[in-house]
């Protein structure tokens, strides 16, 4: 179960006028043991920064982060590190998600050889059964990403997460840079494994179709912080918020729908139009 | 010129020049330092490239002077590159207050001449001459952090890296088998081009006068012929050949990091017609 807490992470650019970002402006949601949340809202709304924000890949400044009860928040470096294999991340962009030097044999045994889990022999035989288990073969073990499609890239990326079989996992679009017919085989892929794995998923898509077949519950993301959220068929079906109301416009009738920024509350307040499903007040 | 002979040619150049300071004491007819006949005597089947003002022969010299010449190109080279490319990958992978502060440094000590400040340290301290190898590396290594930093700082935001370091890596591990790998070809250019710049300086060290003395380098060698009017004496034998050794391994060098630089980053190629 990931619980998070007001969570706030901010940038600052700039050395003598300093401005601050903040990318996630205190955002509150959970995740049942084995759901999907989907996390869904345009580009720079925060939704990556969230992501990793929640793994700490970006320090977060302020708020709670509970991961199957370890308050990741709290966690010393070192402790961190130790962590780390119950919580991964897959990207948007499969191609530089693998270090273009290692061969994929290398990629996929990397996380078993930094824990240290097992002989040389026993990761080996770890590795040919987990690009079995995405759907490749041990020929493509000597390749190296530029051999492979963006889909098969996809695949030992997710072979190389699974090997460490994480608890929860935190999707960034990992299909969107591929075409419509290897998205479905990665999507029905991801999901399968999900299941068989038991893990909790933060999926964050800028695609509502994508985001519908992927998730059971989706959170609603503008301007860093959570707008609505609910259960999915509540959500995009029955929007109340402005701003999803509009997404979800958008997404059936093409990009045509005003463009003028929606006004925000300086200090939003959220209410429970349904059970489950919550939506910040608007001015 | 096709890229490949150019290639080819240049480090056909630098491994002769390897070999011949390798095998100096079995090409050398004498010992560079000894008396061998007569004083500025021109060449003959004794002495290829006839004697200096002190009876010594040149070719000999010749010969030996590869030795300090590749020696403090290379040895300069090596610890200005390994120092460069260390603090290039620290800086640009940590980022933040530690980068802040090895550029604000950076920026004050590149403003520091390099020639100069070898000149003054080397005349108070008369260092034997790896020392001198030594102090031109750590004050050549500036602009190579600079050139690794820019390449990290890509590196170190890429997928594969925060992907790496969420599988749970150290910083040490991550640099040494994701950010190192990146960065080699582009210090390996470095390395010779340092390289060069660096038998340079130590060839005008040498012209000056102030290197290491006990050592016989072309510098001293040319310094010596042009103060003792080789010169207006048409003495070509003692002026030309050091100029001509220096000048071939100085443009081979020059080549090899033009042609290495090509391969690894082929958008340069339109700006260096």
């Amino acid at each position: 179960m990931i619980e998070v807490t007001d969570l706030e992470t901010c940038f600052s650019t700039g050395f003598i006028r300093r401005r601050v970002v903040r990318a996630v402006d205190g955002v509150s949601f959970r995740i049942e043991e084995g759901e999907t949340l989907g996390l869904v809202g345009e580009s720079g709304c925060g939704k990556t920064t969230l992501g990793r924000s929640i793994l700490r890949l970006v320090e977060p400044d302020r708020g709670r982060i509970v991961v199957d009860g370890t308050d990741v928040t709290a966690l010393s470096r070192s402790e961190l590190r130790c962590f780390r294999p119950r919580m991964q991340m897959i990207f948007q962009d499969a191609y530089t998600s693998l270090n273009p030097r290692m061969r994929v044999r290398e990629s996929v045994a990397e996380p078993l050889k930094i824990h240290r889990m097992g002989s040389r022999t026993d990761i080996d035989r770890r590795v040919r059964e987990l690009i079995e288990e995405v759907g490749l073969n041990e020929e493509h073990l000597n390749r190296r990403p530029y051999e492979l499609s963006g889909g098969q890239n996809q695949r030992v990326v997710l072979a190389r997460v699974l090997a460490l079989k994480p608890r929860f996992l935190v999707a960034d679009e990992p299909t969107s840079a591929l075409d419509v017919s290897v998205q479905a085989q990665i999507l029905n892929l991801i999901r399968d494994l999900g299941h068989d794995y038991r893990m909790t998923c933060l999926y964050i898509s800028h695609d509502l179709g994508v985001t519908r077949a992927m998730s059971s519950r989706v959170a609603v993301m503008l301007e860093g912080r959570i707008v609505e959220i609910g259960r999915t068929a509540d959500v995009l079906d029955r929007p109340s918020h402005p701003y999803t109301r509009r997404l979800v416009d958008a997404s059936l009738t093409g990009p045509c729908a005003s463009l003028e920024r929606l006004p925000l509350p300086a200090a939003p307040t959220t209410v429970e139009v349904r059970s489950g499903h919550w939506v910040e007040e608007t001015v | 010129m096709h890229k490949k002979i150019v290639l080819a040619a240049s480090l056909g150049i630098v491994f002769a020049y390897c070999a011949v300071a390798l095998l100096a004491p079995v090409i050398a007819p004498y010992d560079p330092h000894a008396i061998t006949g007569a004083p500025l005597s021109p060449p003959d089947r004794d002495h290829l490239l006839g004697t200096n003002d002190l009876a010594q022969d040149i070719f000999s010299g010749l010969i030996w002077g590869t030795r300090a010449t590749l020696l403090l190109g290379f040895v300069g080279a090596a610890i200005a590159v390994t120092v460069g490319t260390a603090a290039g990958i620290v800086s640009g992978y940590y980022g933040g207050l530690i980068d802040e502060a090895v550029m604000r440094l950076l920026d004050v000590a590149m403003t520091i001449p390099i020639f100069p400040l070898l000149l003054i340290l080397t005349t108070f301290f008369r260092p034997g001459i790896y020392l001198i190898a030594v102090l031109m590396g750590l004050l050549g290594s500036f602009q190579g952090v600079r050139l690794i930093r820019s390449q990290v700082l890509s590196l170190a935001v890429a997928d594969f890296v925060v992907g790496t370091r969420a599988l749970g890596a150290g910083d040490g591990y991550i640099m040494a088998r994701h950010i190192l790998p990146g960065v080699l070809p582009l210090a390996g250019v470095k390395f010779v081009t340092s390289a060069q710049h660096f038998m340079l300086i130590g060839i005008g060290l040498g012209f000056l006068g102030i290197t290491d003395p006990s050592v016989v380098d072309w510098g001293q060698m040319i310094n010596r012929a042009s103060q003792n009017g080789a010169m207006i004496l048409g003495l070509w034998w003692w002026l030309i050949p050091p100029g001509l050794a220096v000048t071939l391994i100085s443009l081979a060098l020059a080549w090899l990091g033009y042609a290495c630089e090509d391969e690894i980053n082929p958008r340069l190629r339109v700006m260096r017609v």
